[in-house]
C-alpha cells in the first residue's frame, strides 16, 4: 500500500469517528418516571361448575405503562421487527400482560400451559379469535395493522387479559416495573409524549427536542 | 279515530317498552362502562385472602311459539316476553373455601305468563381440603352429564336446553296414575290426546333443567380422571318446587354420580347414573296401599361427550331413564342429542343440535303401548359477540312428535348483558 493511501484512509477512519462522536453528542433522550397503578392481585376464583379446585392466588404481572413519542412519524417497512413479538400464555395469564409493538408487527400467542387456551379480542382495532389451542400446537400468527390499543382475553379463563399497544411511532418504551422509562435516539423538533397506563389513562405533555439535550420528564399519578 | 288510537295503543303496549330496554341495554353494555362496573364489583383485600366478586346477567328473551307449547314453556299466548336479570356472588376465601349464590329475578324458573319473582336459585360453599377433594353443600346444579357447565345465556350456544332437559313424560309427581290408560291420557299419546294441555305443569322430564336440588357433594379430578358423587333432596326429574330443603327433606334421598376422563384437551368423555324417588309427597294418598313414594325411582344412566378444537366445539349426551311407576311397572325412555358450535368469525357463531326422545312401551291391558309420543326436535342458532359484554342470539327449532301431522315450530331471540 503506498503512503498515499495510507493517509487517505487514515484521514476517512478519521472522519468516521468525529461523526460518531459527533452523532452521541447529538443524541435526545428523555427520561423520567411514570407514576404506576398500585399491584393488583390475581382475583382467583373457583370454577362454579368444575371439580377442580386449583385458584391461582398468585399476583399478576406488575404493572406497567408504555411511555412513546407522538409525531409524524412514518414507520418504514424496515422498522417492523422481521421475526413476531410473542405474547404467551403461562401460568393461566398473560405474558406479558401489556406489550407495545410497531403498527405492521406479527404478534404469536404460544401456549406454555397444559391446558387449552382460546386467545380473542373484540377490539375495534384488531378483531381476532385463534380458537382453542394445545401446548404443542403452534398458535396463529396475528399481524397488527391498525393503531389503538387492543384488549386480549381468553374465552376459556375469563380472568386472563393483556393489551397490545399498537403505535405508529417507532420511538416508544415500556416502564420497568418502578415506572422508570428511557427514551434514546429520538430526533429533534416538537412531539407530544404520552404515557399509557391503562384504558382511558393516557398521560400526556408535549415536549420541544433540541439535538444533544436530555429532557426529564415525570407523569404523576392522576 | 279512537279505535284505531286504541288498536295502536295495544299494538305498542308490549313492543315500545321491550325496545327501550333493548336500547337501554346496548348503550349500557359499552364494554369500557361494563369493565368499570365489573371492577367496581369486586371485593379483595391486599393479602389476597378474600375475593369476592358481584356479577350478572340481564336477558331479554322473546319467543315465537306454536301452541300448544313445546317443552318447559308455559304460555298461552304465541308471543312470549321473558326479560330475566341474574346475579352471581362468588366468594374465596383462601385456597380452600369457595362460596357462590345466584339469585334470579324472571317470569319463572322456565319461560311463562305468570308476573314477576324472585328466587335464590343456587347457594353452596365448597371446601378443596386437596386438589382432589372438593366437598360442596348447598343448593347446586346436578354433577349429571355435561351440559350444566354451559347452561347460562353467556355459555349456551342456544336460548333453549337440549330435549333430555326439557321435554315432559306423560307421568306426574303429584299423583300416581290408576291404569296404564292415565299414562297414556297425561303423555296426550295418540287416541288418548284430549287436547286440553292444562295438565302441562304436572308433568315432569327426565332431567328438569341443570336440577338445581339440594344437598351434599364430593368431588375431584386424579390426574386425568374426573369424579363427582352427590346426594340430593330431590330426583333428576322433579320440579324447581322440589329442590328448596323447606319444601323436599332428605327422607328419600337421591344418589347421583359422574365419572368423566380426558384422554387430552381436546376430548371429555362421562359417566352418569342417578337413582331417586321422583314423586312428591303429594302423591303419597294415590299409591297402592303399603307402597311409599320412596318405592318408585327414577333410574338414569347416561353418557356423555365433548369434543373441542381450533373453532369447533362438540357435545353429545345419551340418557337411557326408567321410572318405576305405580301400578304399572317400568316405563323406559331414551333420550339423546348431538350440539355442535363453529366460530363463522370472532364475533359470530353458529350452532346445531339434534335432539330425539324415544320411548318404551308399558303393558295397557292385553297387549304393550309406547307410553309417550316419540318426538326428534332440530335447532339452529345463530349468535354474535357485540363486545365482550352484549351478545344476541337467534333460535329456530323444528321438531316433530309422535304420529301428529302438526309440526313445532320455536322462534327465540335473546340479548344479554353480562357484568
Amino acid at each position: 500500500m503506498s503512503g498515499r493511501a495510507v493517509r487517505c484512509a487514515s484521514s476517512i477512519l478519521i472522519l468516521a469517528l468525529g461523526l460518531a462522536a459527533g452523532s452521541a453528542r447529538a443524541q435526545v433522550v428523555i427520561e423520567g418516571t411514570v407514576t404506576l397503578p398500585k399491584p393488583s392481585f390475581d382475583r382467583g376464583l373457583n370454577q362454579r361448575y368444575s371439580t377442580t379446585s386449583d385458584v391461582a392466588m398468585a399476583p399478576t404481572n406488575p404493572p406497567a405503562a408504555v411511555v412513546y413519542l407522538e409525531g409524524d412519524f412514518r414507520p418504514k417497512p424496515t422498522d417492523v421487527p422481521k421475526s413476531p413479538a410473542q405474547v404467551a400464555q403461562k401460568n393461566i395469564a398473560f405474558a406479558p400482560d401489556l406489550l407495545p409493538v410497531l403498527v405492521g408487527t406479527a404478534v404469536e400467542f404460544p401456549n406454555m400451559d397444559d391446558t387449552y387456551h382460546n386467545v380473542f379480542s373484540y377490539s375495534k382495532t384488531k378483531r381476532f379469535d385463534l380458537g382453542r389451542y394445545r401446548k404443542d400446537e403452534k398458535s396463529t400468527t396475528v399481524v397488527f395493522d391498525k393503531p389503538g390499543a387492543v384488549t386480549i382475553h381468553c374465552e376459556i379463563h375469563e380472568r386472563m387479559r393483556g393489551t397490545i399497544l399498537v403505535l405508529e411511532t417507532p420511538h416508544f418504551q415500556k416502564t420497568d416495573t418502578a415506572g422508570r422509562y428511557r427514551l434514546e435516539h429520538l430526533p429533534a423538533g416538537n412531539y407530544v409524549l404520552k404515557a399509557w397506563v391503562a384504558g382511558d389513562d393516557i398521560r400526556q405533555r408535549p415536549v420541544e427536542l433540541k439535538t444533544g439535550m436530555t429532557l426529564h420528564v415525570d407523569f404523576p399519578a392522576r | 279515530m279512537r279505535r284505531n288510537s286504541a288498536i295502536f295503543v295495544r299494538l305498542f303496549r308490549w313492543p315500545a317498552p321491550i325496545l327501550a330496554l333493548i336500547l337501554t341495554s346496548c348503550v349500557i353494555a359499552r364494554a369500557d362502562s361494563i369493565e368499570k362496573i365489573h371492577d367496581a364489583l369486586s371485593v379483595s383485600d391486599p393479602q389476597n385472602r378474600f375475593n369476592l366478586q358481584f356479577s350478572g346477567l340481564v336477558d331479554l328473551e322473546g319467543y315465537f311459539i306454536d301452541q300448544p307449547t313445546a317443552a318447559l314453556i308455559f304460555s298461552e299466548r304465541n308471543f312470549l316476553f321473558n326479560p330475566r336479570l341474574t346475579l352471581f356472588v362468588d366468594a374465596q376465601i383462601g385456597t380452600k373455601i369457595y362460596v357462590f349464590a345466584q339469585t334470579r329475578v324472571d317470569r319463572g324458573f322456565d319461560p311463562s305468563d305468570d308476573g314477576a319473582q324472585i328466587r335464590l336459585d343456587e347457594y353452596f360453599v365448597r371446601y378443596s381440603p386437596a386438589k382432589t377433594v372438593n366437598v360442596q353443600i348447598g343448593q347446586f346444579a346436578t354433577v349429571v352429564g355435561n351440559w350444566v357447565s354451559r347452561h347460562d345465556s353467556w355459555q349456551n350456544p342456544f336460548i333453549n336446553a337440549p330435549l333430555p332437559y326439557e321435554n315432559l313424560t306423560g307421568l306426574w309427581d303429584t299423583g300416581a296414575p290408576d291404569d296404564a290408560d292415565d299414562v297414556l291420557e297425561w303423555g296426550h299419546v295418540g287416541e288418548y290426546d284430549n287436547g286440553d294441555y292444562s295438565d302441562k305443569y304436572a308433568r315432569i322430564p327426565i332431567i328438569w333443567g341443570p336440577s338445581y336440588a339440594s344437598g351434599i357433594a364430593v368431588s375431584g379430578s386424579v390426574g386425568r380422571f374426573d369424579y363427582a358423587a352427590e346426594m340430593k333432596n330431590a330426583a333428576l326429574a322433579s320440579r324447581p318446587d322440589s329442590w328448596s330443603i323447606t319444601q323436599t327433606g332428605f327422607e328419600y334421598p337421591t344418589f347421583n354420580s359422574r365419572v368423566g376422563f380426558r384422554p387430552n384437551e381436546m376430548w371429555n368423555v362421562g359417566f352418569s347414573t342417578s337413582a331417586g324417588p321422583y314423586l312428591v309427597s303429594e302423591a303419597a294418598p294415590s299409591l297402592p296401599v303399603g307402597r311409599n313414594i320412596g318405592d318408585y325411582r327414577e333410574f338414569v344412566l347416561a353418557q356423555d361427550l365433548a369434543f373441542a378444537w381450533h373453532h369447533v366445539q362438540l357435545w353429545a349426551e345419551f340418557f337411557e331413564t326408567r321410572f318405576q311407576v305405580p301400578r304399572i311397572g317400568n316405563a323406559d325412555v331414551f333420550s339423546y342429542y348431538f350440539e355442535a358450535k363453529y366460530k363463522i368469525t370472532p364475533q359470530l357463531f353458529g350452532a346445531l343440535r339434534w335432539n330425539q326422545q324415544i320411548f318404551g312401551t308399558i303393558r295397557d291391558e292385553d297387549e304393550r303401548t309406547k307410553w309417550g309420543n316419540d318426538i326428534w326436535r332440530i335447532d339452529a342458532a345463530l349468535g354474535y359477540r357485540f363486545t365482550d359484554y352484549l351478545q344476541g342470539k337467534v333460535q329456530y327449532s323444528f321438531s316433530h312428535q309422535g304420529s301428529s301431522p302438526e309440526a313445532g315450530h320455536l322462534v327465540g331471540v335473546q340479548l344479554t348483558v353480562k357484568f
